[in-house]
């Protein structure tokens, strides 16, 4: 074994979304970062549609980025088409939604991982992980090397233990023709991780030679846009050549034959036990699941600038090829696409979310942080979110410092969190704004507003836009003020008088709705500030149920807050802890000073 | 190495979950501990001190942030209470007087809860403490959750741990009961009652979010005409079941029947003849209130408070009639049920007249009683009009007194007064929670009359979802997710 002697604060396993969001972060604040993937070309690949944003979860790209991130930068980087979605709906749910090159899109990320300091990357696979004390020091890789680590990431997406399913077809692969990653699982199930298993999956892409786009709506790129970055030049991307997407219905003939092939779908021959995600089903469950409903929408994406190949929403699924080439025929207009890439359905292992403290670091393996996929997660955009706050959370440890927690008023990335370390998955967990009670303050306006002083503390933002930024919150106060201010553009880019104007009015709107909710947020802070020691044993509360018990120790929450928000917790239940919290404090206290 | 990047000030983070900083920073931890506030400490809350019978004296306790400020405006402004001091003062119900009342202050940190508290000590009629109770709420103060006053005195301190355990056991019953949810409680069943509209709203709620959170932006729109009747029905079953609050507080508080007539109609003696006519006296006070006389009797398990209204008798005469009707009328507006007096031997007077005419229009469930039956009686129905419920008897031989009886206790069944399936409210928590999603509901129907927007419905039976929480349990977001997907078809 070679002996990589140099100990890196952070390691990431794995470059997808989560990882490379996780890589930066970490080496932005200034830790000794190295990035470990099976496959550079590979990187930020998008394995499914060929977008980024989209309901609730463009909230979290626009969170992402006033936080530091790096997914809305790349995105307007890669973006072929824009719009804006729920626009009929009130500003309090507006999303935008990018339509990407692919290829811009992954190459761009692997350009950027390598003009980072502190950051490197190495093409290998991750098979062990190490432990010294009980705490993770390092990881072996498959060609037999050694690297020593303070800390780990894990950001391994569908590729533990990957297995793909189309139809009567099975073989193992993180993703289709990706070697899957079947060792690594196996470390982590030793050292006490509890692994799970889940399913997701992906509709055919079709060669668009041939297609009759006439008989499709066509929806063009919005004109004006916004770009999803705050810090992307307006002007400047307003002159770039964008892309149509294209929208249909599939057909009677479409229902028949996927009535008549049910049986071969890998997920109803018995072949996949996994649980997939309601939100995303295949169309072969919802025909199943909805047998009234006949007709499905579907959604035609270019999957770039110089391809032919079209992405087909609404058309996922694990059933037989030559089913799948029939599907595709008894839909207008795409009579004559051909199949490039069939439609499939992945197994793979990820690790209880149930086991992480909010700071998404491991309470069996001290130092191991996971993010992603890995938590039971799907999305590309929940998986930047997570990997963004375990990189800078690793970089933290080992500086040091406390850990960097969101609140659910604070940002839907820490709904995200939030929800999946206390009341963990039972399904693929996708983002949608009914999951945050702070609606009304979590807006895609406001994201700047809300985390951009995080970004500069953290170190993850460029410094440079902070005076610009202050600029910018400066007016927008005057004008909530004083309905006459007239805000100016001086010093103000990449912000604008504009956009002070937009957000104010955005703000009025909701301005009775916005205090309500900010009022109910400070009591949730409140209750966040009573932490529960560690090492506090619930079965020694004396009138605790059972059950609230057995959740508790489950969970371990770390404040009063999170275990409120625990489900089956009742309020008694908050009641006796309180007052059990405040007892074995004191008695501590008492040991102490004796 | 590299160097540490620039701390980050403290304000920023909220929060310590992390063992290694838990064990770093140990100190801020405990001084963090010791000066936290939890949500509901911010608050300030009230309850009654003594129990819900009768007493010579109802004390009352308000503890928090708000207690001294409260009193201000229940006593005036320029009243003043230096601490731990007894004061006697007037205790105002808008501009009518509701009380007179002992009122003590106690500063923080001294005090029982270790809060501003100040205690009421008032005359024990249970209209004036739930009156006094419901003003308290209204200047801002929230009912006290079981044994919350105990809580929060030890939590700043003013309690031993053994003291706290005995608190801890009181906690925990509360929280078996509610668990086990015995189907027999009332508050079971009340929350069994809720059931529907937990499941109705949820739904609802379902509707609107699934058209928020729509990617392929293909839903029809909401059917507001439908989801405005939606939302009535639920507002008048919670209106409905806010009404039962006052029937729910007359079981566990008692009936109050006013006694209202002209002197020497026989009031008293009726008042009498109905304790005799018993025999099970729960309590003698009397002049409670000065100028009434009140007694509590027990029939069937029914405590039933009987008020005589002694002041007409002092004032009819008076020049100043006014004050007579004005008295009478203060005791029929607390009143259940009123037992309208008249001597059977002569015609009534215009006084009189007038006062029954004031009864009819206070709205209040009356019997008419006509006295003297053993004299010769004069008149059948002196009335103008035949009153719904009339008897004719005579305290002095007791002839009538079983039927007055029982129309007491007809009135009693009197729909108004009844309950379907006998659920009622019957604390204040559960009252402010049915008002608080009324209200809810009805903002909902207003915003969606106004077509205001989709996610501003959400907020409003969102929050109506919240504040029945502690009767129907909590409906979570996933609740409403699993609406969505067994019953929409949706997803890319």
């Amino acid at each position: 074994m070679f002996d990589y002697t140099f100990v890196y604060d952070v390691i990431v396993i794995g470059g997808g979304h989560a990882g490379c969001e996780a890589a930066l972060a970490a080496a932005k604040i200034g830790a000794k970062t190295l990035l470990i993937t099976q496959n550079l070309d590979t990187i930020a690949q998008m394995s499914c549609n060929p977008s980024i944003g989209g309901i609730a979860k463009g909230q979290i790209v626009r969170e992402l980025d006033a936080l530091g991130g790096t997914m809305g930068r790349v995105t307007d980087i890669a973006a072929v088409h824009y719009h804006m979605l729920n626009t009929g709906k009130g500003p309090a749910v507006h999303s935008p939604r990018v339509q990407c090159d692919k290829k811009t899109y992954q190459f761009t990320y692997k350009h950027l991982l390598e003009l980072q300091p502190n950051l490197e990357i190495i093409q290998d696979e991750a098979v062990q992980l190490t432990t010294t004390g009980g705490a993770v020091n390092g990881v072996i890789t498959l060609r037999n090397t050694f690297y020593h680590a303070k800390t780990v990431i894990l950001s391994t997406g569908t590729f533990l233990k990957g297995t793909i399913h189309i139809g009567e077809e099975m073989f193992s692969g993180g993703r289709y023709n990706d070697m899957p990653s079947n060792c690594l699982s196996d470390s982590l199930k030793s050292l006490g991780l509890h692994i799970i298993r889940f399913k997701t999956g992906t509709p055919m892409r079709i060669n668009a030679r041939g297609v009759d786009f006439s008989k499709f709506r066509v929806q063009p790129s919005d004109h004006p846009f916004q770009t999803i970055s705050h810090f992307t030049d307006y002007q400047k991307q307003s002159q770039r050549h964008f892309l149509s997407c294209y929208i249909t219905r599939t057909t009677q003939e479409t229902d028949k034959i996927l009535r008549e092939n049910l049986h071969r779908s890998a997920m109803y021959s018995g072949k996949i036990h996994a649980l997939g995600p309601r939100y995303c089903p295949s169309v072969e469950d919802k025909t199943k699941k909805f047998p009234d409903v006949t007709s499905h929408p579907l959604f035609l994406e270019p999957e770039g600038n110089n391809t032919e190949e079209f992405y087909i929403q609404g058309f996922s699924t694990s059933l037989p090829e030559e089913v799948q080439r029939a599907l595709l025929k008894s839909v207008p207009g795409l009579e004559n696409a051909s199949i490039t890439r069939a439609g499939y359905a992945v197994e793979y292992d990820f690790s209880d979310p149930l086991d992480l403290y909010a700071s998404l670091e491991s309470k069996i393996l001290p130092g191991l942080f996971c993010a992603g996929q890995m938590n039971g997660t799907t999305g590309y955009e929940e998986a930047g979110g997570q990997g963004f706050m375990a990189g800078v959370n690793a970089a933290r440890k080992v500086y040091g410092q406390e850990p960097f927690i969101l609140r659910r008023d604070e940002a839907y990335i820490g709904v995200l969190i939030d929800d999946l370390v206390t009341k963990g998955v039972n399904e693929p967990y996708r983002m949608f704004t009914s999951r945050a009670e702070y609606r009304i303050l979590l807006r895609n306006d406001n994201a700047d507003l809300r985390l951009c002083p995080y970004g500069f503390a953290l170190g993850t933002l460029e410094k440079k836009y902070q005076p610009a930024f202050e600029k910018y919150r400066q007016q927008v106060e005057q004008l909530k003020a004083d309905a006459h201010h007239q805000p100016n553009d001086t010093d103000l880019y990449p912000w604008s008088a504009e956009k002070v104007r937009f957000h104010v009015e955005v703000h009025q709107k909701y301005a009775g709705y916005y205090e309500r909710n900010k009022k109910d947020a400070e009591k949730l802070a409140q209750s966040e500030h009573i932490v529960i020691p560690e090492g506090f044993d619930p079965s020694a509360v004396k009138g605790l149920l059972f059950e609230s018990s057995q959740k508790l120790k489950a969970v371990k929450p770390r404040t009063l807050g999170q275990a409120a928000r625990i489900p089956g917790i009742t309020p008694a239940d908050i009641q006796l802890l309180t007052i059990h919290i405040e007892r074995y404090r004191r008695l501590k206290y008492a040991e102490k000073t004796v | 190495m590299s160097a540490t990047p620039q701390a980050i000030p403290g304000e920023f983070f909220y929060i310590h979950t992390h063992p290694p900083a838990l064990a770093r920073s140990e100190a801020t931890i405990q001084a963090r501990v010791k000066n936290y506030k939890i949500s509901d400490m911010q608050t300030t809350i009230c309850a009654p001190a003594t129990g819900p019978g009768l007493g010579a004296i109802s004390l009352i306790r308000l503890s928090g942030p708000e207690a001294l400020s409260i009193l201000h405006k229940l006593a005036g402004d320029k009243k003043q209470f230096p601490p731990r001091e007894q004061v006697f003062c007037h205790i105002y119900d808008g501009q009518k007087v509701l009380d007179e009342a002992l009122v003590t202050y106690f500063s923080a940190p001294r005090s029982f809860t270790g809060e501003d508290v100040v205690e009421f000590a008032l005359h024990g009629s249970p209209y004036i403490r739930g009156r006094l109770l419901e003003l308290l709420c209204q200047y801002g103060a929230q009912p006290a959750k079981r044994g919350e006053f105990s809580y929060r005195a030890f939590l700043n301190g003013k309690m031993d741990l053994l003291q706290a355990q005995g608190l801890c056991d009181l906690i925990a019953a509360g929280n078996q009961a509610a668990h086990e949810l015995a189907l027999s409680s009332l508050e079971g069943r009340l929350s069994h009652c809720l059931d529907n509209t937990k499941q109705v709203l949820t739904e609802v709620l379902a509707q609107i979010e699934v058209r928020l959170d729509d990617v392929d932006e293909e839903m029809s729109a909401l059917n507001v005409p439908d989801t405005i009747l939606t939302l009535q029905k639920q507002v008048s079953v919670l209106k409905q079941l806010a009404d039962t609050f006052s029937v729910g507080r007359l079981i566990k508080e008692g009936l109050k029947i006013a006694i209202i007539g002209a002197p020497n109609c026989g009031k008293s003696s009726l008042l009498n003849a109905l304790v005799g006519f018993d025999r099970a006296i729960v309590s003698d006070q009397s002049g409670t209130t000065r100028d009434t006389v009140e007694e509590t009797i027990d029939w069937n398990g029914q405590r039933i408070i009987l008020t005589d209204t002694a002041g007409i008798r002092d004032h009819a005469l008076d020049p100043a009639e006014q004050e007579g009707m004005r008295r009478s009328m203060r005791a029929i507006e607390r009143a259940d049920l009123v037992l309208f007096v008249m001597d059977g031997t002569r015609a009534l007077t215009s006084q009189e007249l007038n006062l029954w005419q004031n009864v009819q229009q206070g709205g209040k469930p009356v019997i008419a009683v006509l006295n003297k039956k053993d004299k010769a009686v004069i008149v059948t129905n002196p009335l103008p009009e035949q009153p719904v419920h009339y008897i004719a008897l005579s305290c002095k031989t007791g002839e009538g007194l079983a039927d007055l009886k029982t129309a007491i206790l007809t009135v009693l069944q009197h729909p108004a007064l009844q309950t379907q399936d006998g659920i009622m409210i019957s604390n204040l928590r559960q009252y402010q929670a049915v008002i608080e999603a009324q209200t809810e509901l009805e903002s909902a129907v207003l915003q969606l009359k106004h077509q205001a927007g989709l996610e501003l419905y959400a907020e409003h039976i969102r929050a109506a979802l919240r504040a029945l929480k502690d009767l129907t349990g909590e409906v979570t977001p996933e609740d409403v997710l699993d609406v969505i997907f067994s019953k929409f078809c949706v997803g890319k």
